[in-house]
């Protein structure tokens, strides 16, 4: 529903324009950012990341990685899963997550504990891509649709990724209004071209996450003047020291559904 | 004692006889509002009500009595009052006339006698001088140009008064309210100037007989049509045309007003080449029917719809439309009585054809209304009535728009109102020097049954998470469906309403007044400018009724040419709602969840500098204000909204300067130039950044900290009247306008995301209008 919004921005490209200024901006202290997720993919693999970095100045080009942090999750019977340092702030481990099990991570960085228990979401598989080559506002450009089917009569929800060398698509999607239904993800970005290749992620989430990333879309893609009142989102993760210095970011397991397309 | 009291009556009943009629404009038989009918021997007077009607009684005598209007000849008759007279007469324009007007300071002291304060008429005459963009006449920014309001931007709808939010304005046209006044996301208001006969903006010491929203109150009158001959007038512009057709159906008795208006389609958005529409359009229509004297009918109308396509991807149309039905009654000389039955609706639709999805939402209300004006004495005059209003609030329903759309169909719970009102009010001239005005009004709100009301643990449909530190929303653990009759949640609340003005001397006056004001429907909206799907919800189980109660005090003093007003304020506002972070309001069917309460406040400074005649005409308005909102946390365990801090409102300007000015050279030529200058209007930014899913993610300061650059422009405005003299019927003129002379870019919004092209973070600025170079041809016959 988001995309309201921003087709209704679009009238204010009538007369106006839009320049890069410069502003001077407050600076808030520096925080913990985790990004953390179990991956199930169709196919069997899994893949188990944490990345750490801190927060920086809006205008900085870098961001700062953690490289001395103690990472682990254990699982709900106890058992310790320890992480390695791989780089640019990455931990990695080999977890295959399975379903109704408690996992919760456990962060040490700077003698403060942080902590997040999560359980595996499952998702339905897409199924299909299709291509149009009249969309767009111009009514000009290649939009793509990777289709698949809502289990009806449960509450569900979705991370949806399009993913190519042009660039990304991203949305969060509940299925409140297409429950039941085939639906599809949406990718749309300029430039796109015969014979690219976007792979398409469709993530099973929780209500949570759903509310969280919806919001850091919205965010991400700036506050134009029909956006909401903008603010710092956070996630599931609480720091267990100190409850006021708290970190950003989520602890996610998500079943992924892939799928790869080729541009026609 | 007895004997006492008897002879004081009696020396106080002496004969006395009343002094009645309606004020029509000459050439047009439009009744005239505002008309100082004065009875200098008496140092006393009153003046036409909405319909043109006044009615005074004084004792038997001969008087003189004069009647007189800014912009029109002063008249004057000689009246032998020895029994109750009806004395109807019509005014000349001062235009059609080469004469100076004749006595202007009597009418200004009476302004400064009346303990009416804190209000702005503005003639359809002066709005259409004023320079504004695209070179169309325009009410609200017209108001924008006066002290104490404001809006949140170019681009943004409606406006702001005193502080208040857009939703606190009673936004009336011919007594029906409208509930969007802005076309194209504020480009241009909803009101075509041509069919407007006058119109006031109440910013406080709000009567009685007007209630249901916490911050002002822009009543609108249309004109009535011209009872005596046919006549047309219009406009054809660069972005919008419009003609206005009056004339009578039967001559002296019935006449009727067309208009209509419409931007053209195509205009805004001429950067792409295919089917992409934004365009208005409005209709007015009007009959009046003098059935005789005592009884007259007005039958009105008002239509307007907005549409918003792109492509075949989406497509937006909403708009307001309102009908109602008026019968002014003489019961006496001395006793007016208005019947009017409204019906009005907003709706808004949106259809998302890339998706297959249709939304549409919107509010109804058919409104009854009984109003009375007893003119008891000269001293006194009483005002009273009722009013009860049938809402039905269409929360919104989806729809599939195609055979293989994903969307389910899908309605949100309807909602139903009643709000009721009585009121008096009455005027009294205490003394020589103090006139007051006080009255009451008690309104009662009854939330009527639905279908699937959520119910809560501890009716708590909100629920504080300590650990993560944030609102989320509770679960309902049962939903009960009501009849329709039933009240599932009342409100009542007294509203006094207090006002008075103390006469220093001729040209001067001291006034004060404190009004408190209901407010039971409230617009649902957390984005940093409203929009047009800003949905109204009404006050139930779970929204209190906002209360709001404001003190105001004035200084007003007339100069031979000039009048200056200063006026200060006071508001404070109970139950003002506050959403929680990163809200989602969009078809959301439990509006509860998301929602807390808080309070706002305002206050302020305003001065008005005014020069009323002459070859050089216009004003200098400033305001020096704080609006601003708290929304604390329920308990000592929450945080609220923005850790329970006062914070400024999106619209708080702290200062805002107006100079608008028309110079009238020569009968062919006439000038005008606006100069704005406003504070930057607050804003969120970002303090920090961070990546998740690799993508950039603002961390955001507290609400509302940092501002936008300080908003300024200067618009200019020639107009060209090719043949004054013309003794044809067709008069014309070209209007030259200039929007933002020295092209100024003032900034709507900034947005800081990250440039995906170059890999680092922006901030872009975001402006609407540059210079803006326009020209209207506007003729009538």
């Amino acid at each position: 529903m988001k995309k309201i919004l921003l087709f209704i921005s679009i009238l204010g490209i009538l007369y106006s324009c839009e320049d890069v200024i410069d502003v001077d901006l407050n600076e808030s202290e520096s925080r913990l950012v985790i990004d953390a997720s179990m991956n199930l993919w169709d196919d069997g693999n899994f893949q188990t990341t944490v990345k750490l970095t801190t927060t920086a100045p809006f205008f900085d080009e870098e961001i700062p990685f953690v490289n001395d942090a103690f990472v682990e999750i254990i699982d709900e019977n106890g058992l310790i899963l320890p992480f390695v340092y791989a780089e640019n702030g990455i931990y990695v481990s080999t977890i295959q997550p399975q379903s109704g099990v408690n996992y919760t991570l456990k962060i040490r960085y700077q003698e403060e504990i942080y902590t997040a228990t999560e359980q595996l979401e499952t998702v339905a598989p897409l199924e299909f891509v299709e291509q149009k080559n009249d969309g767009g506002f111009t009514g000009e450009d290649i939009e793509l649709k990777a289709f698949f089917t809502d289990p009806a009569n449960i509450e569900n929800f979705y991370f949806f990724e399009g993913l190519s060398v042009r660039g990304a698509s991203f949305d969060a999607l509940k299925d409140e209004f297409f429950d039941g239904n085939q639906i599809f993800g949406f990718y749309f970005v300029e430039n796109i071209e015969t014979g690219d290749e976007v792979i398409f992620n469709l993530y099973g989430i929780d209500e949570q996450f759903y509310n969280y990333m919806f919001t850091l879309l919205q965010q991400s893609q700036g506050d134009g003047p029909f956006e909401t009142q903008p603010a710092t989102v956070r996630g599931n993760i609480i720091n267990e020291t100190n409850l006021n210095n708290y970190p950003l970011g989520y602890f996610r397991i998500s079943e992924v559904s892939t799928i790869s397309y080729t541009v026609e | 004692m007895a004997f006492l009291f008897l002879g004081s009556i009696v020396s106080f009943s002496q004969e006395k006889f009343t002094l009645s009629g309606t004020i029509s404009e000459n050439g047009t038989g439009e009744t005239l509002i505002g008309v100082n009918v004065i009875i200098p021997q008496l140092n006393t007077g009153v003046v036409t009500n909405q319909y043109g009607f006044y009615s005074i009684t004084l004792p038997k005598g001969e008087y003189e009595i004069l009647y007189s209007s800014i912009g029109f000849i002063t008249e004057k008759a000689v009246i032998s009052l020895s029994g109750n007279i009806e004395k109807s007469i019509s005014l000349n324009l001062e235009t059609e006339s080469l004469g100076e007007v004749l006595i202007k300071s009597d009418v200004e002291t009476l302004n400064i006698r009346d303990p009416q304060m804190s209000t702005n008429s503005l003639s359809a005459a002066t709005i259409k001088k004023i320079p504004v963009v695209f070179g169309e006449a325009d009410v609200i920014k017209s108001l924008t140009l006066l002290p104490g309001v404001s809006s949140a931007g170019e681009g943004a709808s409606g406006f702001n008064v005193r502080g208040g939010a857009v939703d606190q304005n009673l936004v009336l046209l011919d007594e029906a309210t409208l509930y969007n006044s802005s076309h194209l996301f504020g480009f241009f208001s909803v009101f075509n100037p041509d069919a407007i006969k006058d119109l006031t903006l109440y910013k406080g010491g709000i009567p009685a007989r007007y209630g249901g929203r916490v911050a002002s109150v822009l009543d609108i009158y249309q004109k009535d049509g011209n009872l005596k001959k046919f006549s047309a007038n219009g406009g054809i512009g660069l972005v919008a045309s419009r003609l206005l057709l009056e004339g009578p159906i039967k001559k002296d008795t019935a006449s009727f007003l067309l208009g209509g208006r419409s931007s053209y389609a195509h205009l805004f958005l001429p950067l792409f080449d295919n089917d992409n529409v934004a365009y208005f359009y409005d209709l007015n229509t009007k009959i009046s029917y003098n059935l005789n004297k005592n009884n007259r009918f007005y039958l009105s109308g008002y239509f307007g719809r907005d549409v918003i396509g792109i492509s075949d991807s989406f497509e937006n149309n909403f708009g307001n439309t309102t009908l109602n039905l008026r019968w002014n009654h003489l019961f006496s000389e001395k006793l007016f009585s208005n019947l009017s039955i409204i019906y009005s609706d907003y709706y808004y639709g949106l259809d998302l054809k890339f998706i297959g999805f249709q939304f549409d939402t919107g509010i109804s209300n058919l409104n009854l209304k009984y109003d009375f004006s007893h003119f008891i004495s000269e001293k006194v005059e009483l005002r009273y009535g009722l009013n009860s209003i049938y809402y039905k609030f269409m929360a919104g329903e989806i729809s599939p728009t195609s055979g293989t759309s994903g969307i389910n169909a899908f309605k949100l719970t309807d909602k139903y109102a009643f709000e009721n009102a009585i009121y008096v009010e009455t005027e009294l001239k205490l003394t020589e020097k103090l006139t007051v005005q006080a009255g009451l009004r008690f309104s009662t709100f009854n939330r009527m049954g639905q279908d699937a009301l959520n119910i809560y643990t501890n009716d708590n449909p909100i629920l504080f998470n300590e650990t993560l530190q944030i609102y989320q929303k509770a679960t309902p653990i049962d939903t009960i469906s009501f009849s329709r009759n039933k009240t599932i949640k009342s409100f009542a609340n007294l509203e006094p309403r207090f006002s008075a003005a103390y006469r220093l001397n001729n040209t001067s006056s001291l006034k004060a007044s404190y009004n408190r004001m209901a407010q039971y429907i409230h617009i649902i909206s957390n984005t940093t400018s409203p929009t047009p799907f800003d949905i109204y919800a009404p006050s139930g189980k779970y929204i209190e009724p906002q209360l709001a109660d404001q003190v105001a005090i004035g200084y007003f003093k007339k100069f031979e040419n000039y009048s200056m007003e200063v006026e200060s304020y006071y508001k404070i506002v109970k139950n003002r709602l506050d959403y929680v972070d990163d809200a989602d309001l969009i078809a959301n069917n439990a509006i509860e969840q998301i929602l807390l309460t808080g309070k706002a406040r305002a206050y302020g400074l305003e001065f008005l500098f005014k020069k009323t005649t002459g070859k050089l005409q216009g004003w200098i308005a400033y305001t020096v204000s704080k609006s601003e909102q708290q929304t604390p946390g329920r308990n000592a365990s929450e945080p609220g909204i923005n850790n329970g801090d006062w914070y400024d409102t999106a619209w708080d300007k702290t200062h805002n300067i107006a100079i608008t000015a028309q110079y009238e050279l020569t009968d062919k030529w006439s000038f005008g130039a606006n100069l704005i200058y406003q504070t930057g209007r607050p804003s969120t930014f970002p303090s920090g950044q961070y990546e998740y899913n690799n993508i950039v993610i603002p961390v955001y300061e507290s609400r509302n900290s940092s501002r936008l650059a300080d908003f300024h422009h200067l618009d200019l405005s020639a107009t060209w009247i090719p043949k004054p003299n013309s003794e044809k019927r067709w008069k014309g003129e070209w209007v030259f306008s200039v929007y933002n002379a020295y092209n100024r870019r003032n900034a709507a919004s900034i947005s800081f995301s990250e440039n995906t092209d170059i890999g680092r973070n922006e901030a872009v600025r975001f402006s609407i209008f540059g210079i803006i170079p326009a020209i209207t041809y506007n003729f009538k016959f």
